[in-house]
């Protein structure tokens, strides 16, 4: 009995609907818009972390949707006016709450887990990092999509005016959209207080690839979503006055254990995965755990480079090439060491670049390493990744602009030969000296860049 | 006059017009007070952030769109009367009151958008939501319209056309893109929710 009321609660109701909305339009959403979920480093599926969160970070208008379905849903008593025929049956209000619950929680989750699945594949095809620790991101994401459809459900059987459902959907969305999180800063900060912002399901857009979210934010999440989904359990059971007051019980026990349990800082909201983070070596090479797939590229080319640098520089060589795992905010200087060549994968000259090409593009790093910052965000800037061609190219012995970057090859030739010309022309002791004076301005970022140190540079 | 009277009171007119101005005074308020609080949105924070007012008028949009469905549909056919230019002005009329509304907001104080932004996202915005209407129904017109402004409020900041289209709500008065979409959608929608009439859907 019950299964068949089901399969007709599966085509008659908006369940189908609900299920087959999430996947197609953040499908439509990821694919045909591009955005930052399509650049190199922090695509959706790059990472399986990634992808958690770009699936989750699309809640900011898949939750609203789904609550407002749930809505429509709630309306069908109203519309169909059988409430008086239904009371004089024996058969409890839940009993029929659940099977309709049921089959919106189970194509609800059948979508979403579309998506993941959609995305998972090529996670797995692109020899990403693989480790579980991204699945609690996701299954709260799923516990959302059914809170907000139960609670839509509830609140349109409460409520019951063809208004309720795009009132509610306008206002969890001015909801979960004014309480979005900026990606800009290092660590992810809201303006709002961060307790109240998480209990909004979705989360910040993805830059630091390092980040995830704390075991506290699962937690309070969860607690808070079952509170809702209870509430809305409740109206849509609830026959009396009395049971729609009581309802209102689960959402406060909810929000006031998830408010005990959530961070109120954001540096405990967003942490970085130290498993991910861990540092994976081949020789004097180092990547993160994350990007141990780029190792066996970056190794050889990697040695080459220090080998070089040792010749050029001798003891003041970095003695070592590591990924730089240091969270910074947008358009900040990068991290800097003396001892290490830090590389950063999102910097398209070096995470694009491949053999020789990388060689070059490590010894420019290695020698002046870059002050702006350059990412899928970045545009870097040209006087910086001039000074990284002059020096690569007194290594190597011929000038080549270093591909990938916002900064336009020919414009970097246009700009480097000049200062080049002029550079060769001096003696080599002098050009040693003027290596070491790019280097050490590189590593200070004061405000005489490194191309000012070259004859000719400081000339724009 | 009596027909209008009864028609606008069929279509929960008066209620939506209610939940317009709720709508449109509380997204000032909200832009007012926490002028920013939003994330990066398309443009930035400040006083002509248009993401307030593209909300506004989003869910003024979407309260009006509940009367594009009658309470019979089968019933409604039987009239003898021009549906048409009927279903027509309908639309038009509410993407004017809820322009008018907006305006009237902004008379407060604290320029919530331009004239021209007003007019141009509810005109779009309430011909997506005819379109949603011959679509789909009545009762589920307003999904198009909110999700559009969604979608504009998600991506980052417009660079080619797909993504002006995309997110033709929120740019600035006077790009071309945006004023096209708008004119492309309040066009096609009105001529498809005047000629087909809300899509008949029967009660599950």
């Amino acid at each position: 009995m019950n299964g068949r009321v089901a399969r007709i609660e599966l085509r008659r109701s908006v369940a189908p609907w609900a299920g087959a909305l999430v996947p197609v339009f953040a499908l439509a959403l990821l694919y045909l818009i591009p955005g930052p979920w399509a650049w190199d480093t922090v695509r959706w599926t790059e990472q399986w972390t990634s992808l958690a969160m770009w699936t989750r970070s699309l809640l900011v208008f898949l939750w609203p949707l789904v609550l407002g379905l749930g809505a429509l849903q709630g309306l069908r008593d109203h519309r169909s006016a059988m409430g008086e025929l239904l009371t004089s049956t024996p058969r409890p209000a839940w009993h029929r709450a659940a099977t309709l619950a049921g089959t919106i929680a189970l194509t609800l989750v059948a979508g979403f887990a579309l998506l993941l699945v959609v995305g998972g594949a090529q996670v797995l095809a692109g020899g990403a990092y693989q480790h579980l620790g991204w699945l609690p991101i996701s299954l709260v994401a799923a516990l959302a999509l059914i809170a907000a459809a139960v609670l839509g459900m509830g609140l349109g059987r409460t409520l019951p005016s063809p208004l309720t459902p795009p009132a509610l959907t306008v206002a969890a969305f001015v909801f979960t959209n004014l309480l979005r999180t900026a990606e800009g800063p290092a660590i992810p900060s809201p303006a709002a207080p961060n307790r109240l912002v998480l209990l909004s399901p979705a989360v910040s857009q993805v830059r630091e690839v390092l980040l995830t979210l704390s075991a506290p934010v699962h937690l309070g999440q969860t607690l808070w979503l079952l509170g809702l989904a209870a509430t809305g359990f409740a109206l849509l059971a609830a026959a009396t006055r009395r049971g729609r007051l009581l309802a209102v019980a689960p959402v406060l026990a909810g929000s006031v254990l998830a408010l005990l349990v959530l961070p109120s800082d954001p540096r405990r909201t967003y942490v970085v995965d130290t498993a991910a983070a861990a540092m994976v070596c081949e020789g004097r090479v180092c990547v993160t755990k994350l990007h141990e797939a780029r190792l066996h590229d970056l190794a050889g080319p990697g040695e080459k480079a220090l080998r070089l640098l040792h010749g050029a520089l001798g003891a003041r060589a970095p003695v070592e090439i590591r990924e730089s795992t240091g969270l910074r905010d947008l358009l900040d200087t990068p991290e800097r060491s003396r001892t290490a060549v830090l590389v950063d994968f999102g910097d398209g000259a070096i995470g694009k670049a491949k053999g020789e090409e990388l060689t070059r593009a490590l010894l420019g790093q290695g020698l002046a390493p870059a002050c702006a910052p350059r990412s899928e965000r970045e545009g870097g800037s040209m006087s910086d990744i001039v000074a990284q061609d002059i020096a690569a190219a007194w290594v190597l012995g011929d000038l080549k602009p270093l591909p990938g970057t916002a900064q336009d090859p020919d414009r970097q030739t246009a700009r480097a030969l000049p200062v080049w010309k002029r550079f060769r022309a001096l003696p080599p002791a002098e050009q040693r000296a003027r290596i070491d004076a790019v280097h050490e301005a590189a590593l200070a970022c004061g405000d005489s860049g490194a191309l000012d140190q070259l004859p000719g540079g400081a000339s724009r | 006059m009596r027909w209008l009277t009864l028609y606008s009171r069929s279509r929960q007119m008066p209620a939506s017009f209610a939940a317009t101005v709720i709508a449109a005074v509380g997204m000032w308020a909200l832009g007012r007070g926490g002028g920013g609080s939003g994330a990066a949105s398309a443009s930035g924070s400040g006083p002509g952030d248009p993401q307030f007012a593209a909300l506004a008028l989003t869910a003024g949009v979407a309260a009006a769109s509940v009367g594009l469905g009658g309470q019979d549909l089968a019933l409604d056919r039987t009239a003898a009367i021009r549906w048409v230019p009927r279903r027509a002005a309908h639309v038009l009329l509410a993407a004017a009151v809820v322009a008018a509304v907006a305006l009237a907001v902004r008379t407060l104080g604290d320029e919530m958008a331009g004239t021209e932004f007003i007019v141009r996202d509810s005109a779009g915005l309430m011909g997506l939501a005819a379109l949603g209407a011959a679509a789909c129904g009545g009762a589920y017109a307003w999904t198009l319209p909110v999700l559009w402004t969604a979608v504009g409020l998600f991506v980052p900041p417009p660079t080619n056309t797909p993504t002006r289209v995309a997110a033709w709500l929120l740019l600035p008065p006077g790009t071309p893109t945006a004023t096209w979409t708008a004119l492309t959608l309040t066009a096609t929608g009105t001529a498809a929710y005047a000629l087909a009439g809300p899509r008949g859907r029967h009660v599950a």
